[in-house]
């Protein structure tokens, strides 16, 4: 199929997204909604950290690492959500999964799509719990010292990782009822264990770290703290210091291409599944 | 005679705030049905069926007006009604798919009360009926689109109601199916003495079945008798069929001197017609609009007025 | 004039769906189960790494025990009427001469069999795996506070449910607004009264703000908790909040029902 057949096909399932995301409340609540959701997911970890250490500036090594990690995991939360939510959405709610499944689209463009409103709109919850981190908790976060073009290349490579880590989710939540949306908590909170997002993955058994060093979300997140806190003190925490920064994006960029892989094949095969199965058009919402 | 439903200026607006422009669904609407009585409802899509419909049910609340369901208001009294009502709509996708046929049904019994033992026969009974038994044991999901409306008429009847309201129960249907439902709900009629609110977009459904049938549009009641009425007092009108090779300027009949209502439809490869005339010589005025528009009069019959064409001549066209 | 054998069927026809669901999809086994461990086992290590005491492992396993309930009166409960809208069900409900409350009450119960399994492996793995350290002081006060909080806390989502019949989509977003502030403002992973009193005070609407204190108390050293209230205090106040929200959830379900009859929404997909 031709690139402007995937272009359109991303461009209308963002519209759509975008549609279905955004217009479900007057703007005032829709304001609040994104500002009061990333923050106070932060803050619980924030108020954490303060029940141990009383001030921000205890230990600006772990605060500074929890906070940037679980920032920026906000798009992993979102998105593997989002993606498994249009799934059930489409099939059970609007019930329109299958118009869109035997279009002569990509379904996999058609995620994407979808899932392109979510990382917009996560990208703002995030910008907000980053300025609320500098303003309010002494992040240390200087826009002069960011290593821009470190974090753009982290950024295009990560979100495309989370979104094909969505599409192999969006299969298997075609298998499942809705009610296993279980699935997200699951597996992102697989992720939010293994990863070092709050703390480092030194602090995992030794079997827990190997499987921590072989997702990508890893090394994305420990190359996201290098280039926003750049500059500033990166904490030399995380247990990935012995790593440049070339060598640890050649390991993201890796990880991800075995991801790809392994995720295309699972939606493949669940697509495959929920096609025999006659699956596509269930409705399992009791 | 004793009323299942009396509507005296039923009223229904929809919208009105935030500049939109109100919309008047019910129009000073007035009914009478009487118990016992199978009764139609005809009227193209917008009409007000269903929200008469959903305000005798007690779901909607007039917007003025006043209603009586079973000798309670349903404004005030409206737990009072809803033991003894049900509702059954075309279409509809409710219950649980992963539940087998049987076990939705019980479930919808459950919120009645009634009994487990006597829910279970009744549902027996009904799957035999309506030709269900050897899906009783089958997820919902698993049945076909006609299935399921079948499963939705039994859910109706399981509640053994005095008064069930049935919106276009048969779409979906095949003949056969079509048929036994239609066969239940005149006997449940004439042996238990129940009531029947049925709207249909099957004029001969109407016409076979109903004791009177009330035509719709815009939110008022244009007429309201027996069909066999209705169809007499169109006999001081004419009616003919005509069927011509493709005609796509037949729209045009409409605007002829003469032509009280008329509906075109394309069939097997030519048009058409069926007209309802003020009187017989305005035909030739009709075939000289056809004949000059490069278009053949294949057949041109004269008929017998029907439902569909008190429908035609009252709401000015046919079901949309 | 309550017809009790109506209600009570009804309760049973409702839960029914749920219970049989739960056997014949039984994939939230994996999901519901060993998977939510994960987020717990993060924050139990978030806590190592600042070298908490260990009687926070035992605050983050029943904060995370808890919030199967606390999800499943927000998404199960409370957002089930929107999905009763959308699929066609609701306008039969509401057709039938059944108490609202009483499908509702169907739900819960029905839901409650894997909600009650999910937070009892969690707790139960939780403890073996992590090595939580137990001091339990009174077991009946301990029993008498769980239900006391369920059922305040079904009630106040019973409440939530008769917004949302109404509200469509924005209600539902708001469910998920209330997720995270409530994980933090109820101190289901820390002592509530770290977040000051009135913040603590605020929050004890929640029931399961009081709840989870009063179960701290009961299950853990008295020295390590950092109690807001005794325990009985906040007993006591879930039982007022119980009977509260349960005849508030009732005014408001009747007249939520009366807007949507008015305002023609109550079959109204899509909103």
């Amino acid at each position: 199929m031709a690139v402007r057949d995937h272009l359109r096909t991303i461009k209308y399932a963002a519209w759509l997204g975008w549609q279905m995301d955004s217009n479900w409340t007057n703007p005032y609540l829709f304001i609040a909604y994104s500002l009061v959701k990333p923050i106070a997911a932060t803050l619980i970890l924030v108020f954490m950290y303060l029940v141990i250490f009383s001030s921000a500036l205890a230990n600006p090594a772990v605060f500074s690492y929890m906070y940037i990690g679980n920032a920026f995991y906000m798009y992993v939360a979102q998105v593997l959500f989002g993606l498994v939510m249009v799934i059930y959405e489409d099939r059970e709610h609007y019930q329109t999964l299958k118009q869109v499944y035997i279009a002569p689209i990509s379904f996999y463009m058609y995620i994407i799509g979808r899932a392109i409103p979510k990382i917009i709109l996560t990208t703002i919850g995030i910008l907000i719990t980053l300025a609320f981190g500098v303003v309010f908790l002494s992040l240390p976060i200087d826009l002069l010292t960011i290593s821009w073009m470190l974090l753009a290349a982290a950024m295009l490579l990560g979100l495309l990782c989370i979104c094909m880590i969505g599409i192999a989710l969006a299969g298997i939540a075609l298998l499942t009822a809705k009610h296993g949306s279980g699935i997200n908590e699951g597996i992102a909170g697989a992720f939010y264990l293994f990863c070092g997002v709050v703390f480092p993955i030194t602090f995992l058994p030794a079997w827990a770290q190997s499987i921590g060093l072989a997702i990508p979300i890893t090394y994305w997140l420990e190359i996201v703290r290098r280039a926003v806190l750049s500059g500033s003190g990166v904490p030399n925490i995380s247990g990935l210091e012995a790593y440049s920064n070339s060598e640890i994006f050649l390991l993201l960029l890796f990880s991800s291409l075995l991801f790809f892989v392994i995720s295309i094949a699972i939606f493949r095969y669940a697509d495959y599944l929920a096609r025999k199965k006659g699956k596509l058009d269930m409705t399992t919402t009791y | 005679m004793v009323l299942a439903i009396e509507a005296q200026a039923l009223t229904r607006v929809f919208g009105g705030k935030k500049s939109k422009e109100p919309l008047v669904a019910l129009d000073r609407a007035d009914l009478q049905i009487e118990e016992g009585e199978l009764f139609g409802l005809l009227g193209p899509n917008g009409a007000g069926k269903t929200t008469l419909i959903k305000i005798l049910a007690t779901l909607l609340l007039p917007t003025s007006g006043s209603v009586r369901v079973l000798g309670h208001d349903v404004v005030t009294e409206a737990q009072a009604i809803r033991p003894r009502i049900n509702m059954v709509s075309g279409g509809e996708t409710s219950g649980y798919g992963l539940l087998t046929v049987k076990e939705n049904l019980w479930m919808f019994s459950q919120f009645y009360g009634i009994p487990s033992v006597e829910a279970r026969q009744r549902i027996d009974d009904l799957l035999t009926v309506f030709e269900l038994s050897d899906k009783a044991n089958a997820k919902v999901r698993t049945i076909s689109t006609g299935q399921r409306q079948k499963m939705n008429v039994a859910r109706g009847f399981v509640t053994d109601p005095d008064l069930i309201f049935l919106d276009e129960p048969t779409l979906g249907l095949d003949v056969n199916a079509s048929f036994a439902i239609r066969n239940y709900i005149r006997q449940w009629v004439k042996h238990k003495g129940k009531t029947v609110l049925l709207t249909t977009h099957y004029m001969q459904e109407a016409d076979d079945l109903c004791d009177r049938v009330a035509v719709i549009d815009h939110g008022r009641i244009l007429a309201c008798a027996e069909p066999a009425k209705l169809k007499r007092g169109l006999q001081r009108d004419v009616t003919f069929t005509i069927v011509t090779t493709p005609f796509p300027e037949a729209a045009g009949v409409g605007a002829l001197p003469g032509v009280k209502g008329f509906v075109n439809e394309f069939v097997n490869d030519g048009t058409e017609l069926r007209l309802v005339l003020e009187e017989e010589s305005v035909i030739a005025d009709v075939v000289s609009y056809i004949t000059s528009r490069q278009a053949k009069v294949l057949s041109l019959t004269k008929t017998m007025p029907t439902l569909e064409d008190v429908f035609i001549e009252l709401v000015g066209r046919g079901l949309q | 004039m309550i017809d009790w054998r109506l209600e009570l069927r009804a309760v049973k026809g409702r839960a029914y769906p749920r219970i049989i669901g739960a056997w014949r999809e039984p994939s939230w086994v994996l999901f519901d189960i060993f998977l939510p461990l994960l987020g717990i086992a993060a924050f139990i290590f978030y806590y190592r790494s600042m070298g908490a005491p260990e009687v926070f492992t035992g605050f983050v396993v029943l904060g995370g025990a808890m919030t199967a309930f606390w999800l499943n009166v927000l998404w199960s409960m409370a957002t089930q009427f929107y999905w009763e809208k959308e699929t066609g069900n609701l306008q039969l409900y509401l057709l039938a001469p059944m108490s609202r409350m009483s499908v509702l009450a169907g739900m819960a119960l029905g839901g409650m069999f894997f909600t009650t399994v999910r937070a009892a492996s969690t707790f139960v793995l939780g403890f073996f795996i992590f090595g939580v350290a137990l001091q339990v002081s009174n077991i009946l006060g301990l029993v008498a506070v769980f239900l006391i909080t369920l059922i305040a806390l079904y009630g106040m989502g019973m409440m939530f449910a008769s917004l949302y019949m109404l509200y469509g989509r924005g209600a539902y977003n708001v469910s998920s607004l209330a997720q995270e502030p409530i994980y933090l403002v109820s101190g289901f992973y820390f002592p509530v009264k770290e977040l000051g009193f009135w913040v603590a005070a605020g929050a004890s609407i929640v029931p399961i703000t009081l709840g989870l204190d009063a179960m701290r108390q009961l299950l853990f050293s008295e020295s390590s908790v950092n109690p807001f209230l005794p325990w009985t205090i906040e007993l006591l106040i879930n039982c007022f909040l119980a009977v509260f929200f349960i005849l508030l959830a009732r005014r408001s379900l009747h007249y939520m029902e009366y807007l949507g009859k008015r305002e023609g929404r109550l079959t109204l997909r899509w909103q």
